[in-house]
């Protein structure tokens, strides 16, 4: 009770039965206990039961934070940092105890090399969101804003910071909305925070900085080619996938090729690609519609599931067969092609990718692939499955489009040729 | 008593780090240290942090450590977690428990909630660039010689890895000791004669033994902090060896004297060499900057859990010797229990024989003498003869077999024969056999039978029981 006037970041002094204490009081999960930050720097718990006497000695201030300066030095691109959330931008906030978005220039401070690389002449921040929180419209404000940077002609490239959840949806989608490009633009993110002197995100901003002064004009995402702080790939955005839960090398390219390699010293191009041509402007196409559905197909599925998405509306399904291309078929206590030849005519665009993530289907080998391939399904040959999706609702969103052979048509990379 | 320790105003702590001997501290890897060759290496660059308030930690120390690499030798023992890889697993409640037991023992007042911090590491001998570090007690004691020394605090933190090699920017580090749960106490300043240190940091070790901690050089480290009137705190590390702690800090306190002489004292780190001198390691650094761990929840110590402990504390060396004594043994034997760490076991066995004797033998020097024989490594033959296989063998003292067959009966228990097999009498008639050969070869001396006898049964029969026989037949 009388610990009820304490707020986080108070300078207190309590005393219990046999001590005092002094500290900083932090948010506590527990109402019956008291989180202190001792002198020594440890946090402790006291039971609020056991103080005997308290009081507030120093109110909470508050800390103005400085100022980022941005210095530009002749002979280098212009490049502008789009900052969206994630682990790369939050931090924990000792005075509480809590976890805060950082300010937006703190990101910059812990790769200084990024200034020998290039003028960052803008960072701008349009939300600040976990990427598991993201959609279609935070996709579509991303691409907004990097059509006024990119037909900005003052501006080299960009780098667009964000969450790793779903990253690799958000690259998809960018590479579909921004069209050809004209300049080059690098996502990346961090797998340790940079409140920590292991962060991955030093190295990640780097290269990212190293790729967007670069004449590459695709979108990419930068981020470590291994466990080791020393190289990172330019991975395209459509071929790549978080592939691990917590690694630094979380992304991996699928059915394709880096683009680049990239590291302090080098910058390694790997293949052909869209040269910069800073003459020319982007025209955004963001088009989307949002009932799209991405369904794993598994042993002993009910194929009713698919009737339910019809019933909510949906117009497009991207199947993740087994396989060269399967599903339960005729022989299976559950056979799915009546209803998806069914929901097909029922004009819902049906289509299939590989759920071994790896590899190409193949509809000829098996008869079970001759016999999904009369339903009407279009097969997307060795395209990513969250790809496919991001694909399916931006194709969808053009009503005039054939869509089944828009889904087919190599537009951003995501299906590779042999 | 080399100086006035009164005069000088000398003023001492002790910061003890001990291994607890569990898994690692954050995630379920054995906590082995390994010498053969790593399955491979990561290299890994540390970068300045930011703080609290969003500032950066400009550090000089920063600077120089972001220009270094570090590379890690990993191991099949190691997991994502010591590579910094994947966020650390609930903290090891094998090793908390051990932590609370050694915080009961020095009569600490445990904290009912506290929270795992990251303490800023900026050499690369953590992976993540932090230790893990977690307050779970202060305020205690320990009693020496009628006086209470206080004991200010006491961590459960994790282990560094450990230096290969060092070159001028790069740093090469082994993970094997990365992570192994350590507790570190720290006494306040009140120790005021290196005989007094001496005995605070023995009595410490004891109750550090009396429960579940590694043994063994580098299991344990000292520091003593040390300071005389007009001199500045000065910290030495590295004692493996209390028998050096008192020629040590005699040392420090001339070395003190003369700088305060000369107005030259600085706070620093030393290093402890072998004859008792030390060499400045580094400058004291400032207190490292700890931020909460977030990827771990809020450690809860239940009172349940503090209770549990407390009636299950283990007894100390001291209080074991009194209890062994009680049974009459001699001091070798009781040294040897002890020593061995064999209290528990010598408690189970002294219920089934009264043969006290016996059963010191039986679970110290047999074993060694047996492991010497068949050429095995002792903890192997420890293992299989175990407790439940001595009580079987001692259970048929004075029944199947007799005191003096036990040890052959072991013998081939290590060898592979089972127990009923060991426990066999064998079949031989030895009186006959004896007549028998003294028929065939009458005439010889009572060693050249014996060595007959013993080279015809090898290890079937003992050498006093045919030495009983022979002498009841010539």
């Amino acid at each position: 009770m009388k610990t009820k006037t304490f707020s986080p970041g108070d300078l207190v002094s309590l005393r219990t039965k046999d001590k005092s204490w002094q500290g900083h009081v932090l948010e506590s999960y527990d109402p019956s206990v008291i989180l202190l930050k001792l002198k020594s720097g440890y946090n402790v718990g006291i039971r609020e039961g056991e103080i005997l006497d308290a009081r507030v000695t120093e109110t909470a201030k508050d800390i103005k934070k400085p100022e980022v300066e941005l210095v530009k030095k002749k002979g280098l691109r212009n490049v502008v940092v789009i900052i969206t959330g994630g682990t790369i931008s939050s931090r924990l906030d000792s005075k509480t105890g809590g976890v805060i978005a950082t300010d937006v220039g703190e990101i910059l401070k812990i790769a200084p090399k990024i200034g020998e690389i290039c003028n960052i002449v803008k960072i701008e921040s349009p939300f600040m969101k976990m990427s598991e929180d993201m959609d279609h419209r935070d996709w579509k404000k991303i691409a907004e804003v990097c059509e006024g940077h990119l037909n900005d002609s003052s501006i080299d490239g960009l780098i667009i910071t964000h969450g790793t959840d779903t990253l690799h949806y958000a690259s998809a989608a960018l590479a579909f909305f921004l069209g050809r490009l004209n300049k080059p633009v690098a996502l990346t993110y961090s797998q340790r925070s940079i409140d920590r002197g292991s962060t991955d995100a030093s190295l990640n901003l780097i290269c990212a900085a190293k790729y967007a002064v670069s004449d590459i004009a695709e979108v990419a995402l930068v981020g470590h080619k291994n466990s080791d702080d020393n190289i990172c790939l330019a991975m395209p955005a459509t071929k790549v996938r978080k592939m691990h839960t917590s690694r630094r090398d979380a992304f991996k390219i699928v059915n394709g090729e880096a683009i680049a390699e990239i590291s302090s010293e080098k910058f390694k191009i790997n293949r052909e690609f869209n040269a910069r041509d800073n003459s020319k402007k982007v025209k955004l196409d963001v088009r989307y519609f949002e009932k799209v559905a991405l369904i794993k197909v598994h042993p002993g599925q009910d194929p009713s599931i698919l009737e339910y998405y019809e019933k909510l509306g949906y117009k497009g399904i991207i199947l993740e067969v087994t396989g060269l291309g399967h599903v339960p078929g005729k022989m299976s206590q559950n056979n799915w092609l009546p209803k998806i030849k069914r929901i097909i005519d029922g004009g819902i665009v049906v289509c299939a990718t590989p759920q071994t993530i790896f590899g190409r289907l193949n509809l000829n080998v098996y008869s079970s692939g001759r016999d999904l391939q009369k339903t009407g399904i279009v097969f997307l040959g060795d395209m990513l499955s969250e790809t496919a999706l991001v694909k399916l609702g931006w194709v969808l969103g053009h009503k005039k489009w054939n869509h089944q052979e828009k889904m087919l048509e190599n537009v951003a990379g995501e299906v590779s040729k042999c | 008593m080399v100086h006035d320790y009164n005069k000088l105003g000398l003023k001492a702590g002790l910061e003890i780090h001990q291994q607890l001997n569990t898994s690692k501290l954050f995630c379920e890897c054995p906590s082995l240290l390994r010498n053969d060759e790593p399955s491979y290496e990561v290299e890994r660059k540390l970068n300045p942090v930011v703080g609290e308030i969003g500032e950066i930690d400009v550090a000089a120390a920063y600077e120089e450590s972001r220009h270094k690499t570090f590379v890690y030798q990993v191991y099949d023992t190691n997991c994502l977690v010591e590579l910094d890889e994947e966020p650390p697993h609930e903290i090891n409640r094998d090793a908390l428990r051990i932590a609370l037991q050694i915080c009961e023992l020095l009569n600490c007042e445990i904290f009912p909630v506290s929270q795992v911090m990251r303490k800023t590491v900026i050499d690369g001998s953590n992976t993540s660039g932090f230790q893990r570090t977690v307050m779970i007690a202060h305020d205690g004691y320990v009693e020496v010689g009628g006086k209470k020394i206080s004991i200010d605090a006491v961590m459960l933190e994790e282990d560094s890895a450990r230096p290969v090699s060092r070159e001028n920017n790069k740093v090469v580090y082994k993970l094997d000791r990365l992570g192994i749960p350590l507790v570190e106490i720290a006494t306040g300043p009140h120790m005021h004669t290196p005989e007094e240190i001496k005995a605070v940091a023995l009595k410490i070790g004891e109750i550090l033994r009396a429960c579940d901690v590694k043994r063994g050089i580098g299991t344990i480290r000292q520091d003593v902090n040390i300071s005389i009137k007009g001199s500045k705190r000065v910290e030495i590390k590295g004692f493996q060896d209390t028998r050096m702690m008192i020629k040590t800090i005699d040392e420090e306190i001339s070395r003190q004297k003369k700088c305060v002489e000369e107005k030259s004292c600085r706070s620093e780190v030393r290093n402890a060499l072998p004859n008792g001198e030390s060499e400045f390691l580094r400058p004291m650094p400032g207190a490292a900057r700890m931020y909460p761990e977030t990827d771990v929840p809020l450690l809860k110590i239940s009172r349940e859990l503090t209770d549990e402990v407390r009636r299950n504390l283990p007894k100390l060396s001291s209080e074991h010797k009194s209890y062994l004594d009680e049974f009459g043994l001699n001091d070798e034997l009781v040294k040897l229990i002890l020593k061995g760490n064999k209290v528990e076991e010598f408690k189970a066995l002294a219920e089934i024989t009264s043969n006290y004797d016996l059963i010191v033998k039986s679970l110290t020097i047999f074993p060694k003498e047996i492991a010497r024989k068949e050429n095995k490594i002792l903890r192997e033959v420890e293992g299989i003869l175990n407790l439940d296989v001595l009580i079987e063998v001692l259970e048929n003292v004075g029944k199947k077999i007799s005191v003096n067959d036990v040890k052959n009966v072991l013998t081939k228990i290590v060898e592979g024969k089972g127990l009923d097999e060991a426990l066999e009498k064998s079949d031989i008639n030895l009186k006959g056999e004896i007549e028998k050969l003294i028929k065939e070869k009458p005439g010889l001396s009572e060693g050249a039978y014996m060595g007959l006898v013993m080279g015809k049964f090898k290890g079937k029969v003992s050498g006093k029981e045919v030495m009983d026989v022979l002498k009841r037949v010539l």
